[in-house]
C-alpha cells in the first residue's frame, strides 16, 4: 500500500494525454449526446397530453417548457422527463394552460366558411371537432380559430358535435356552447331545418341547456291563384302533411265549383301552427274573387283581387282575418271589377241555369244555414241579378225524397228563404225574390242513387 | 452513471489503457515525483470537483464535461493503480534460475 502512494507522485504525466482525451471526448461527444437524451425525453412523454411542448438539452440538463392540462399530468410530465436516464437536471419551464371562464366555444357559419373559435379542452378533442366539421359539411371550408384552455364542463365534446351537427342544417348562423347553456342564431338551410335542429336539441347532454334558441327558417309559402281565363286554380307551395294536402285540395275542389284545380303543393314540414284554420277561410275568401292571389308566407296572409261587386269588396275586407288563429296577420287588397253590361231577363235566366248546372248552393245537412263553401257561387249568382234589375225572381227551393213530406215541403221553403236572406244582405232589394218550396215534388233525377238525391236537393233561380 | 459508462465506454476504456501504461511505467521511473505539498493540494482540488459535481452546482455543458472529465479520471486513477501493482508484482517476482 505504501508503494502505491509512492508510485502515485509519478502518475501525473499521464494526465496531459488524458486531458487531451477529454478535450476530443467532449468536443466529440456534446452534441450526439443531447439529441440523444432529447429524443429520449420526447419518447417518454409520447403518452402525455401537452400543448406547446419545448425539449431544450445543454449537456445533460434538460430544459422542458410545455402547457399542461392538469396539475397532475404536468408533474407527470416532469417526473417523465427526470426519470430518462442520463438527463442530469430537469429545468421546470411547465404550466398549466389558462383556464377560460366563462369557457366559450363556437361554431360560425357564413355563405363559404365554418370557422371554430373559442377555446377547447384537449388537442384530442380539436382534432375530434374539426374531423367531424369536414366530415358534417362536405367540401365547406372548415377553419380552426380554437384555443386551448381548462375548465370545459363535463360531456362537452359530446354538446360541440351536436352542436356541428346542426350547424350543418343552417345556411348561416352561429352557435355558441357558454359553459353548459347553449344559444343559437341563424337561418336554416331548408323548411324544417328550425324544426328538426329543435327536434335534435332535445338531445344535449346532461348538464347542458338552451339559453337562446333564433334559428329563422326560410318562409313557409303557400300560395293560391284563381285565373279566371283559364279556368283553374293553381295552388303551389307547402302544406303540413298529405292529410291537409287532401283536405286543402277537396275544401278547394268543393269552393272553387268552376275551376280546375292545379295541385302543385308539396309537404314540407315547419308549417306555422294553426296552418289548416288559417288558409281554408283564406281560400273561402280568394273563391269570392273573380281573379285573385292568395300568398300565406309563415303567419302573414295577402289576399289581392277584384270582387263581383261593391257589397262583396266591403264583405270580403271586413270578414277577412277574423277567424284566422291568434297571432296571424293579414291584408286584403280588394278591388271591384268594372260591372257587366245590363242583359235583359232571357239571357239573365240563361246565365243563371248556366252557373247553377255547374255548381248547387249547399246547406248544412238537414237545416237551412247556407254552406260556406257556397258564397262564391251566390257571389256569381249576385252578380248576374244585379245585370237585370228589372227582373223578378222565383227562388224555388227542391229536396230529395228522403224525410216526410212535410218536412221536405217546410225545408225547401225555408232553404230558399236563406238564399234570399243572403240576397237582400247582399245589397239586393228583397221586392225582387220571392221564396218557394217545392219539397221533393220535382225530381231532374232519380231519387234512387246518391247522385240523383244530390242532383235533386237544389236551389234554382226562376226568372218571372 | 450507467448512461455516462454506456455512451462513453470507448473513451473510458483508453483513459483506463492510459492508467494502466502510466502506472506500469511509474515503478521504474527515476524522475522526480509530485510533491508532498502539492499532491495534497490536488486532492483537495479532486475533491472539490467530485463535490461539485455530486452536488450538480455548475449547470449544463461544463456540467457535463465536468462529469465526463472525473469519470475519465477515476478510471485512469484505477488504471494506474492496476499497473503500477501488477509492475510491482512482476518485478520483485524471484527470477527465474538460470
Amino acid at each position: 500500500m505504501h508503494g502505491l502512494f509512492r508510485w502515485s507522485s509519478k502518475w501525473w504525466p499521464g494526465t496531459i494525454p488524458l486531458l487531451v482525451f477529454w478535450v476530443i471526448a467532449a468536443w466529440t461527444n456534446t452534441a450526439p449526446v443531447e439529441s440523444d437524451l432529447a429524443a429520449r425525453s420526447a419518447a417518454a412523454l409520447s403518452d402525455t397530453v401537452l400543448d406547446k411542448r419545448r425539449i431544450a438539452v445543454e449537456g445533460r440538463d434538460v430544459t422542458f417548457a410545455a402547457d399542461a392540462f392538469s396539475e397532475d399530468g404536468r408533474r407527470g410530465a416532469v417526473a417523465a422527463v427526470a426519470a430518462v436516464p442520463g438527463v442530469r437536471l430537469v429545468n421546470d419551464e411547465t404550466r398549466l394552460v389558462p383556464e377560460a371562464k366563462p369557457f366559450v366555444w363556437s361554431a360560425e357559419r357564413d355563405v363559404v366558411r365554418v370557422t371554430l373559435g373559442g377555446s377547447s379542452p384537449l388537442p384530442a378533442s380539436k382534432n375530434r371537432l374539426m374531423e367531424a366539421a369536414r366530415a358534417d359539411l362536405g367540401g365547406v371550408e372548415v377553419v380552426d380559430q380554437m384555443n386551448l384552455a381548462r375548465g370545459a364542463p363535463p360531456r362537452f365534446d359530446d354538446a360541440a358535435l351536436l352542436a356541428l351537427d346542426q350547424i350543418a342544417k343552417l345556411k348561416d348562423g352561429k352557435i355558441t356552447i357558454s359553459d353548459t347553456s347553449i344559444s343559437l342564431a341563424g337561418m336554416a338551410r331548408e323548411l324544417g331545418g328550425r324544426e328538426a335542429i329543435a327536434a335534435a336539441l332535445k338531445n344535449l347532454p346532461e348538464g347542458f341547456s338552451i339559453a337562446t334558441n333564433e334559428i329563422k327558417a326560410p318562409p313557409y309559402v303557400f300560395q293560391a291563384y284563381k285565373d279566371p281565363v283559364a279556368v283553374t286554380l293553381t295552388l303551389t307551395g307547402y302544406v303540413p302533411d298529405d292529410r291537409v294536402h287532401a283536405a286543402l285540395v277537396a275544401a278547394a275542389g268543393r269552393k272553387f265549383f268552376n275551376e280546375k284545380v292545379v295541385d302543385n303543393l308539396k309537404a314540407s314540414i315547419g308549417a306555422p301552427s294553426g296552418f289548416s284554420a288559417a288558409v281554408l277561410p283564406a281560400l273561402g275568401a280568394l273563391s269570392r274573387l273573380s281573379t285573385g292571389t292568395l300568398v300565406v308566407s309563415d303567419r302573414e296572409v295577402k289576399l289581392s283581387g277584384d270582387a263581383f261587386y261593391d257589397a262583396a269588396a266591403v264583405a270580403i275586407r271586413v270578414g277577412f282575418g277574423k277567424d284566422f288563429p291568434q297571432g296571424w296577420q293579414f291584408k286584403a287588397d280588394i278591388a271591384v271589377r268594372p260591372a257587366a253590361a245590363p242583359v235583359d231577363d232571357t239571357v239573365c235566366q240563361q246565365l243563371f241555369s248556366d252557373l247553377l248546372a255547374k255548381g248547387t248552393i249547399r246547406f248544412e245537412s238537414g237545416r237551412t244555414t247556407i254552406d260556406p263553401d257556397s258564397v262564391g257561387l251566390l257571389d256569381r249568382l249576385i252578380e248576374i241579378a244585379l245585370r237585370c234589375p228589372t227582373a223578378n225572381i222565383e227562388i224555388a227551393g227542391h229536396t230529395d225524397s228522403d224525410g216526410e213530406d212535410g218536412f221536405n215541403q217546410a225545408l225547401s221553403e225555408k232553404r230558399a228563404q236563406a238564399v234570399i236572406d243572403y240576397l237582400v244582405k247582399a245589397g239586393l232589394p228583397a221586392s225582387r225574390f220571392t221564396a218557394t218550396g217545392y219539397g221533393s215534388t220535382q225530381p231532374i233525377a232519380t231519387n234512387d242513387t246518391d247522385e240523383g238525391k244530390a242532383q235533386n236537393r237544389r236551389i234554382e233561380f226562376m226568372v218571372r | 452513471m450507467a448512461y455516462l459508462v454506456t455512451f462513453h465506454w470507448g473513451w473510458l476504456l483508453a483513459s483506463l489503457l492510459l492508467g494502466f501504461a502510466m502506472g506500469w511505467i511509474a515503478v521504474v521511473q527515476r524522475g522526480q515525483g509530485v510533491s508532498r505539498q502539492a499532491s495534497r493540494w490536488l486532492s483537495v482540488l479532486a475533491a472539490s470537483l467530485v463535490i461539485a459535481a455530486l452536488t450538480r452546482v455548475i449547470p449544463g455543458r461544463p456540467g457535463y464535461w465536468l462529469d465526463l472529465g472525473l469519470l475519465m479520471f477515476a478510471l485512469y486513477l484505477v488504471g494506474c493503480a492496476l499497473g503500477s501493482w501488477l509492475r510491482d508484482w512482476a518485478v520483485s517476482r524471484p527470477a527465474p534460475a538460470p
